[in-house]
């Protein structure tokens, strides 16, 4: 009897240090401090952040997209890609990516730096207002109405709902007032984080007023008088323009590469070339004798027989010509897939050229003060100068596009028309996305065709991105999927 | 009166002491027939009294007896026997095991054996003799078909490969829907890491569960609903698989040595069908059909769009030094099933057992290698194991008895996918003329590629030459594992038991994936096909996983007897788990690739190396358990059991959760035994089940963090630090600090039968499984800022029937026929997510999603596709007679089966033994990029036959009015449906993933005693056997075997992105003991 109990107590003993070892469980249980990740992060750091995913939308997907639709590349016979481009038939997949970099990356953190309560920000606040007012502006011109006053807000909104396009505008005009008073040349400045102009307040402020002309020329047509007004307003502000680019120039260290070029070499695209030359493009500037064509191409001069190689193919009518060759975007715009040098080709959220095509239309069309000819010309002289095509000046007096088309011009559309055509040339291959949703707004150029492979209606264009699927499947407000032939606020309904 | 009375008692004393006087002394042993082991516990009673005793833990007893009297031997699972008294004094019994389905001992949770009858959930059990009869070296792969309730899908079945396996449906939308695989109580890691980019580029280095050699396991126990595991906390919430290894026998007389011996021949299951119509070429003209040139000849091309064959004899491939080869223009119909050799395996396993009154031991070493179907010996797979198992019993009351398992896994697995290095990719892309099969000698100019000149003469433009890609890329795989478990018991009373337990499961896994650098150009002089450079910027990735799991538990167990039909006992337990890995991965940069060729290490990276991963993580549970169990008689039982779970991955002020189950079973036959229908109804139980199971998260769920910045294209990214600028970016996950436990419900009613002495048995199940609250990380709208939220949302239930069967038509001595089968059916909806999203991506890519859509089975295919009418007619473009895509995605199927089922037979005469096993999932739907690829070029069934002139099947256009009208009159060119319109379908690579398989089948030989009376054999087995042997499909498939999955083991099934093809295994098998 007596051993049964010592075994009783040794049994008890043992419950016991089970009980007591386990009686420490939240000392325990206190293990799940993320050590991966930090949850703060310094401003200065995510500044870098937002300018490098706009540059991945502006020069990777909408690069494609809008060079395809400005007519300026075309689907390549042997490789397969871009297809549904050229053919009008984009599903709503294929602007996941774009939208994601737009809101995931660049808006939300533009927004936690504009709402950080660390002290000597100014600058790096007036920065991300404009990246915020920029990417806005490329999501509405590219989307038409899209979420904004409920954006960037997931516990008070989790499912935004989706402001007009012009309630967008008004935010954007917004976002450059307040960005403006931010940038101070004296305050600390963001040095090489800012991707874009290393720290330069001056820079800043030209990119805040160029930005604004565009965005209120964008209004043209649907409120010329707000668009007058607003340009008006900026003007008496004695404003600078940019004269050189604003744009990120990329090299050729790996992942630091120009974003179409790196995803053309990407493993899974293995440097196929996908894009090449569109007839609209190439025949535009050879009835201009155009030197900037050999720059924005790769051309191909001579032809083996049976012929293998093409100059130029007519926008979409790859299957007419399987297995040729067609010369391709050129190393300057980062456009040729299996030429290393297309990884330092820069992405340009607005050029010098635009700044002076842009102040040109204001003053053509009598919104602004000063001399529309001189502007012009200012602006193909950036052009040739940015793509080393050498000295501009008998293009510009001889080409039928050239001077000439301008100083002829007897009413402002026609003038506009002038403009806008001298910028499509400068734009290509650098800026497809603003040359289409020009078009978009002006119908200049005028020598667009439909697409050789199109899927929609004849006479139809494509005037609208789609919205992506994510939004389609996650959020409560979607507001219904528009065809890509529907035109957006501002745009003509058949540009 | 006093008198009377007086008289009687001495009477009774006089008979008392008469009876005393003429009681005898009984004693023996109780050992079972099976396994020789004594039977502790058996109830030893004197026939018609209730006197009686138990036999003690060796299973001796001894009581005394009057003359003459008959005693009675009872113990629950085994048939009661009833002897005489011998002269002797000395009574030992055998007592045999009562027949399957009526007393089956089963493992339960926290690996208590328990005995069926007592179950109120469904438990069937395995042994290893049904395990190992196809010799599948998978252990998971060979349950295939067993058991009801159970969804196993193999991926290419060869040994190394993925199995995946879900009870009773996916319940958890993004979380892990396999059983828990438990092997000797501890719970052991079954983690499927699939290489590779996305599953678009995967490498199937196998899922770890894998490991354990089939052969060292006694038997598997599935338990399927929570309520089987709830002791099992949240884990077991997907059911769990119950793994008792094997064990060395007490008293055995010797040493006992089996060797297992195994060499295992593997082909290629299935193959698209091809067109053998047209060869090598492609079309020209306008879109039209009527412009189409024909068959025009490219020498480059991966495209069998070319000329019907006209066997002349032509040039072909690159001219080099001017020459061309030359070879006639006709279908080579083998070529690609040529391009595959004869896999060979050789799988050994030898046991060593042995045992006294007191200890016993089980060891085994195990070698499995392979070296499968691709051409030279790329695609290996070598494992290496030891296991050993051994128990004492001390004096003084306590048990300890150790477990441990070593493998070492040494892989080499080709790349599935459309990379560079996907073979499958690369073989489907060739023509039909074109003798891929003959170009394996690489030093044939031809063939190969120069490294000096980098030229390549290899034919083809768009692929490379597979035999180049199996020597020149490799995804190496190297894994070192060890797991097992010490174990202390204590009896410090008979009805108090105390069981410690500390088990491990520790491993890393090292992976080395290859991809040289070249830049080739084509060695062709003439300029007549399109060849062009082939590059490639090489990469070298160092992926190191590292995982440590920690387990322990305590559990005290008390039992009473109250009166005779009242049984109680109540266990109390804790469990405390500690999971801590480690994940690094970093490959050189991503676009720079190498610097040298031929050099594979990180240092030779060009441009700042890439790191993909570095995670470390650490996650912790304690667990307090109890288990109530009662019973009354031997057929009305009752459990309850309840658990308290705190996990560090809640939040700390709500971390702690409940969870109960209740069972019952009611053993019905026992009060009929009496009523004159025990001839035909033998056992009768009814049963039923509730249980919920609570479920934490993972780590580091609760807040929001930072990291690096990379910014996604489609394909590439943009990376930092970019030159001297760092970048950080909020992530894309929201955390939330309020998350509360998950919860899992599930009822099950059932009824097991045996009828006419249990020839026949039936098992039935009903169920309802309802997760809901499940922590998930839902997509939220991007424009949120944030791409998902961890929140609980979602619930999904499955509800189902299974069924299982045996009889045994005919049994005599010599010869016996047993045929066995499965019924399932399990309906599986997701009820509901949240507020605004319509689904859950679970896989696949953009524009072709396998989802968790509301209102859909789990794993519904998502994407656009041709536009049909009401009667299911394609509605085509009355312009050009192509289809008309639909404008968003299409709810198309899931890849869950409606109904799986299987049927098998034994069938013994004397030593031989034949048995066959097939099994059937229908109704559920498989993406098969085989089939876009064979579209695409021109190879598939469906692009032969006329290609001129033909309406697009079963077609219509819709009038003004918007009607159908049939169309007869409009003719499609189905050069450019299948090689540009499809493209924007991929909804039409969702094909049926129905099957018959004819999953096992086998002829062995078991000598007897008498044969092998001079031979040093105590027993020699010999079999030829086979599984994954057939594969029927329904006509739709005409492309790859529907189990193919180029993901692994998790959530994403049904997904052939050219993946490796399956095979069909046979061999040879020798069974000998020593």
């Amino acid at each position: 009897m007596k051993r049964k109990y010592k075994n009783l107590k040794r049994a008890l003993f043992i419950v016991l240090v089970a009980a007591f070892g386990f009686s420490g469980c939240k000392k325990i249980l206190d293990v799940n401090q993320n050590p991966n990740n930090p949850d703060h992060a310094d401003p200065v750091l995510l500044l870098p952040t937002t300018q490098a995913a706009i540059s991945q939308v502006v020069g990777n997907s909408f690069q494609v997209f809008g060079n395809i639709w400005a007519q300026y590349w075309t689907q390549s016979p042997v490789a397969s890609q871009y297809k549904s481009m050229d053919q009008y038939a984009p599903i709503s997949t294929n602007f996941d990516n774009p939208w994601l970099n737009l809101y995931q990356v660049a808006l939300v953190n533009s927004d936690l730096i504009i709402k950080s309560k660390e002290a000597g920000l100014d600058n790096i606040k007036g920065i991300a207002y404009l990246m915020k007012a920029y990417s806005y502006q490329l999501a509405t011109d590219a989307f038409g109405d899209i979420p904004l006053s409920q954006a960037l807000q997931p516990s008070a909104y989790p499912n935004p709902k989706y402001d007009t396009q012009q309630a967008v505008y008004d935010s954007i005009f917004m976002y450059i007032h307040k960005a403006l008073p931010l940038l101070n040349a004296n305050a600390v400045s963001p040095g090489e984080q800012d991707m874009i102009f290393q720290g330069d307040m001056t820079k800043w402020v030209a990119f805040a007023n160029t930005l604004e002309l565009r965005a209120y020329l964008r209004l043209s047509n649907i409120n010329p008088n707000a668009a007058s007004a607003g340009i008006a307003a900026l003007y008496q502000t004695n404003p600078t323009f940019l004269t050189e680019d604003a744009s990120i120039t990329y090299t050729s260290t790996g992942g630091n590469e120009n974003p179409f070029y790196n995803e053309a070499a990407s493993p899974t695209l293995g440097k196929i070339q996908n894009v090449v030359a569109s007839s609209t493009a190439v025949n535009a500037f050879k009835n201009n004798n155009d030197a900037r064509l050999v720059r924005f191409y790769t051309l191909f001069i001579d032809k083996v027989s049976p012929v293998d190689s093409l100059e130029s193919i007519q926008q979409g009518s790859y299957i007419q010509f399987p297995n040729k060759k067609v010369s391709t975007p050129s190393p300057l715009v980062g456009g040729q897939a299996n030429d290393p040098t297309s990884a330092t080709a820069p992405v340009k959220l607005l050029s010098a050229a635009e700044s002076y095509f842009l102040q040109a239309e204001a003053v053509a069309r009598g919104w602004a003060a000063g001399n529309a000819s001189s502007l012009y010309t200012q602006g193909i002289q950036a052009s040739f100068a940015a793509t080393g095509a050498g000295d501009p000046t008998t293009y510009i007096n001889t080409a039928p596009d050239g001077l000439p088309a301008l100083t002829v011009a007897a009413t402002v559309n026609d003038k506009v028309k002038a403009i806008i055509t001298q910028k499509y040339y400068a734009m290509c291959g650098f800026q497809g996305f603003e040359a289409w949703t020009e078009w978009r707004r002006t119908g200049y150029p005028v020598f667009f065709v439909q697409s050789a492979a199109t899927t929609i209606a004849a006479g139809q264009m494509p005037l609208r991105m789609l919205y992506p699927n994510t939004e389609l499947t996650s959020n409560l407000n979607y507001p219904g999927t528009i065809p890509i032939y529907t035109h957006v606020w501002w745009g003509l309904p058949n540009p | 009166m006093k008198k009377n009375i007086l008289t009687c008692l001495l009477l009774l004393l006089l008979c008392v002491a008469q009876a005393y006087a003429q009681d005898r002394k009984v004693t023996g042993t109780v050992t079972s027939k099976e396994d020789g082991l004594p039977i502790p516990g058996a109830t030893v009673k004197i026939k018609g009294t209730q006197t009686g005793t138990q036999t003690d833990k060796t299973g001796q007893y001894t009581l005394m007896v009057p003359q003459n009297s008959i005693i009675v031997f009872t113990f629950l699972g085994f048939t009661s026997t009833e002897e005489s008294i011998p002269a002797s004094g000395v009574l030992n019994v055998v007592l045999s095991n009562e027949i399957r389905g009526l007393s089956e001992v089963v493992v339960t949770s926290q690996g208590i054996r328990r005995e069926k009858r007592t179950l109120g959930y469904s438990a069937p059990t395995v042994n290893n003799n049904e395990l190992t009869q196809g010799q599948n070296p998978s252990a998971l792969t060979s349950l295939t078909g067993r058991v009801a309730g159970v969804n196993i899908t193999s991926a290419s079945n060869t040994p190394g490969s993925s199995t995946r396996i879900v009870l009773r449906g996916g319940s958890s939308i993004t979380g892990n829907n396999q059983a828990l695989m438990v092997i000797d109580g501890i719970p052991i890691d079954n983690s499927s890491i699939v290489s590779g980019a996305s599953s678009l580029t995967a490498v199937d280095f196998g899922n770890r569960g894998n490991d354990i050699d089939p052969n060292d396991i006694e038997s598997v126990t599935v338990l399927k609903g929570p309520a089987a595991a709830a002791l099992y906390g949240s884990r077991a919430s997907n059911g769990a698989l119950m793994i008792t290894t094997k064990s060395g026998a007490n008293r055995a007389k010797k040493l006992e040595i089996t060797l297992n011996s195994t060499a295992t021949f593997s082909s290629v299951l299935k193959l698209p069908t091809f067109q053998n119509e047209y060869g090598q070429g492609y079309m020209s003209g306008s879109a039209t059909s009527a412009g189409y040139v024909t068959g025009i000849d490219d020498a480059s091309d991966n495209f069998s769009w070319g000329a019907p064959f006209t066997g002349q004899v032509q040039p072909w491939g690159q001219q080099i030094d001017g020459i061309n080869q030359m070879k006639p223009y006709s279908a080579l119909p083998n070529n690609i099933k040529d391009f595959f050799k004869t896999g060979f395996a050789a799988d050994n396993n030898i046991g060593i057992s042995s045992g006294d009154d007191k200890s016993s031991f089980y060891l085994a070493l195990n070698s499995l290698n392979s070296n499968s179907i691709y051409p030279g010996s790329s695609d290996t797979y070598n494992k290496y194991g030891v296991r050993f198992n051994g128990k004492t019993s001390l004096s003084n009351n306590f048990t300890a008895s150790v477990n441990f398992n070593y493998n070492k896994i040494q892989a080499n697995t080709p790349s599935n996918g459309q990379n560079a290095n996907g073979i499958w990719n690369a073989l489907m892309q060739t023509p039909r003329d074109i003798a891929i099969d003959k170009m394996g000698d690489l030093n044939n100019k031809y063939n190969g590629y120069n490294p000096i000149t980098n030229q390549y003469g290899f034919y083809g433009a768009f692929t490379l030459n597979p035999y180049w890609v199996l020597q020149n890329f490799s995804n190496l795989d190297d894994v070192n594992r060890v797991t097992g478990d010490v174990n202390l018991a204590y009896k410090p009373f008979k009805w108090l038991s105390i069981v410690e337990r500390v088990g491990i499961d520790s491993y890393s896994d090292r992976r080395k994936l290859i991809s040289p650098k070249y830049d080739f150009n084509p060695a062709d002089e003439s300029g007549s096909g399109l060849w062009i450079s082939e590059t490639n910027n090489g990469s070298y990735q160092l992926d190191q996983y590292n995982v440590n799991e920690v387990v322990h538990d305590l559990m005290i167990t008390a039992s009473h007897k109250f009166g005779n039909d009242f049984n109680v006992s109540l266990l109390l337990g804790n469990n405390f788990r500690e999971r801590s890995t480690t994940s690094n991965l970093t490959s050189t940069n991503t676009s720079g690739g190498l610097v040298v060729p031929g050099w594979y290490n990180l240092d030779n990276s060009n441009g700042p190396v890439n790191v993909i991963l570095d995670n470390i993580s650490i996650r912790r549970l304690v667990g307090f358990y109890a288990d109530l169990n009662l019973s009354y008689k031997d057929y009305l039982f009752l459990e309850g059991t309840l658990r308290n779970d705190r996990s560090s991955t809640l939040p700390l002020d709500n971390y702690s959760y409940f969870y109960p189950s209740v069972s019952g079973s009611f053993v019905f036959s026992e009060l009929l035994k009496n009523a004159g229908i025990g001839d035909f109804l033998s056992y009768g139980k009814l049963r039923s089940s509730f249980a919920q199971v609570g479920s934490d998260t993972n780590p580091y769920s609760l807040l929001t963090t930072y990291g690096k910045t990379t910014v996604n294209g489609s394909f590439g990214s943009t990376t930092f630090p970019f030159g001297n600028v760092t970048a950080l970016q909020v992530g894309s996950v929201l955390g939330n600090a309020k998350l509360k436990p998950e919860q899992t419900t599930s009822f099950e009613i059932g009824t097991e039968l045996a009828f006419l002495q249990s020839r026949l048995s039936i098992d039935f199940s009903y169920y309802v499984n309802d997760s809901k609250n499940q922590i998930i990380s839902i997509p939220i709208p991007n424009s949120t800022g944030y791409g998902f939220n961890t929140i609980n949302a979602g619930e999904i239930q499955n509800k189902g029937i299974e069924l299982s069967m045996r009889g045994t038509p005919i049994k005599t001595s010599d010869f016996s026929w047993e045929l066995f089968g499965t019924f399932t059916k399990n309906k599986s909806n997701v009820v509901s997510l949240p507020d605004g999203v319509s689904q859950v991506v679970i896989g696949g890519f953009s524009g072709m999603s396998i989802v968790a859509a509301k209102g859909y089975p789990y794993g519904e295919f998502y994407a656009v596709t041709n536009q049909t009418d009401a009667q299911g007619r394609t509605i085509i473009n009355q312009a050009t007679g192509q289809p008309i895509p639909t404008t968003t995605g299409q709810y198309l199927g899931s890849y869950e089966p409606k109904y799986q089922a299987s049927l098998g037979t034994n069938v013994k005469y004397k030593g031989f033994s034949l048995n066959v096993l097939f099994d059937v999932k229908h109704g559920g739907k498989l993406f098969s990029d085989t089939k876009s690829l064979v579209d695409f070029v021109g190879t598939g069934i469906e692009t032969g036959g006329p290609r001129f002139g033909n309406q697009f099947p079963n077609s219509v256009y819709l009038d003004a009015n918007g009607n159908s009208v049939p169309n007869t009159t409009v003719p499609y060119s189905v050069y450019n449906y299948f090689t540009s319109v499809i493209n924007n379908t991929p909804g039409m690579f969702v094909v049926d993933a129905s099957y018959v398989k004819l999953r096992s089948a086998g002829i062995s030989y078991t000598f007897n005693k008498a044969q092998l009376r001079n031979l040093p054999f105590g027993a020699l087995t010999v079999g030829i056997f086979g599984n994954n042997l057939f594969l029927w499909t329904p006509k739709s498939n005409a492309y790859v075997d529907p189990e193919v999955n180029s993901s692994g083991a998790g959530n994403e099934q049904g997904f052939d992105f050219a993946g490796t093809p399956s095979v069909r295994n046979y061999g040879i098998n020798l069974k000998v003991s020593f």
